[in-house]
């Protein structure tokens, strides 16, 4: 008789389970916790799933704003005296990268490149003579001036302060593809906002 | 006032895909730039090592964490032509000191590596213009480093690794042979798409 008993009782659980339930009133108190686990459930699935979609949009904007830094241009900020007075301390300037990807960097810009001895330093200076030019490499004050040509795929930049920078003349060409961006326009300091002068050693570009 | 509205539908629809390939075509070029990228190799140069028409993976990483030692074969934008990608292996690093001189000359020449630049050379070292005809290369010209070669075996491709650091021995005393491959920037993309395609 008990086992019968017993093999009806676990056949018919759900029977048992509601009779068990209902006799004790607790019947309120599972609805509310079984309605609890599913709440915190679906609660984390949406802070999970809201937390891949900002990432995912995180990544997507990073990657248009880096294209659009590689590929049109980007905010330089300045330092050191070798520009001067064309560009001084703490200057702000805009250089683009549309003349560099197409190659149209002409004799007399302004570029950033990178350093040749510092792959995460960049330079800012002036191209004096693209491949083939005949450049002086000699100073204003020697006797006997040396001239040098330029290798192919290297240009020559010089500081627009002659006395206060290294360039070509001391570390010799640098390859092209070096080159970042051309400065094309100073953004700060206001008073001086607008398109960069001329070299003012006209006389060095053979 | 139909044709009005299904211009406007037709227009919309045109800036959504414009949007949506500049989305996906940024965030591709990140990857590329960032992570790695495929690269169908041409030339003599890099023999045995890398054959004419082999397609590597070159990752980007080591790059830009400045972790490019010596004998890894990088990919790099050419000295003497902007467009021209090479694939040399690294000799020397900045303040090594490397022979310049072939080894069948009486007298052995060396130079020192200035600081940011390094020494390239080709596998196939009969056949291949690299730093010892055009000196150190600046370090900011390397654009990653080759790490996997792709092989296909009938429909299935198979990678392989390529031997990263030959025996040591031989780096100060001899100059193991070595390849240079000239790389299209390009023409890799058309040759990868074809390969993995047919």
């Amino acid at each position: 008789m008990p086992t019968t008993v017993t093999v009806l009782v676990i056949g018919r659980l759900d029977v048992v389970w509601d009779a068990v339930f209902s006799a004790t009133h607790s019947a309120e108190l599972f609805d509310v916790m079984k309605s609890g686990f599913l709440k915190t459930g679906r609660m984390f699935r949406g802070c999970l799933v809201k937390t891949i979609s900002f990432v995912g949009y995180t990544v997507q904007y990073g990657c248009i704003a880096h294209c659009a830094f590689e590929y049109i241009g980007e905010f330089v900020s300045c330092s050191g005296p070798s520009m001067e007075p064309t560009i001084t301390n703490h200057d702000v300037v805009f250089s683009e990268r549309v003349s560099r990807n197409l190659c149209r960097i002409q004799k007399g810009d302004i570029v950033i490149a990178k350093s040749p001895f510092d792959p995460k330093m960049n330079i800012c200076k002036r191209v004096m003579g693209l491949e083939g030019d005949k450049v002086c490499t000699s100073g204003p004050s020697d006797i006997f001036k040396t001239h040098t040509y330029v290798p192919r795929g290297h240009v020559w930049l010089e500081g627009d302060n002659l006395r206060n920078s290294t360039d070509s003349r001391s570390y010799g060409p640098i390859p092209y593809a070096l080159i970042r961006g051309r400065v094309c326009l100073k953004m700060w300091p206001p008073h001086s906002f607008g398109v960069l002068a001329e070299s003012p050693n006209d006389g060095r570009i053979l």
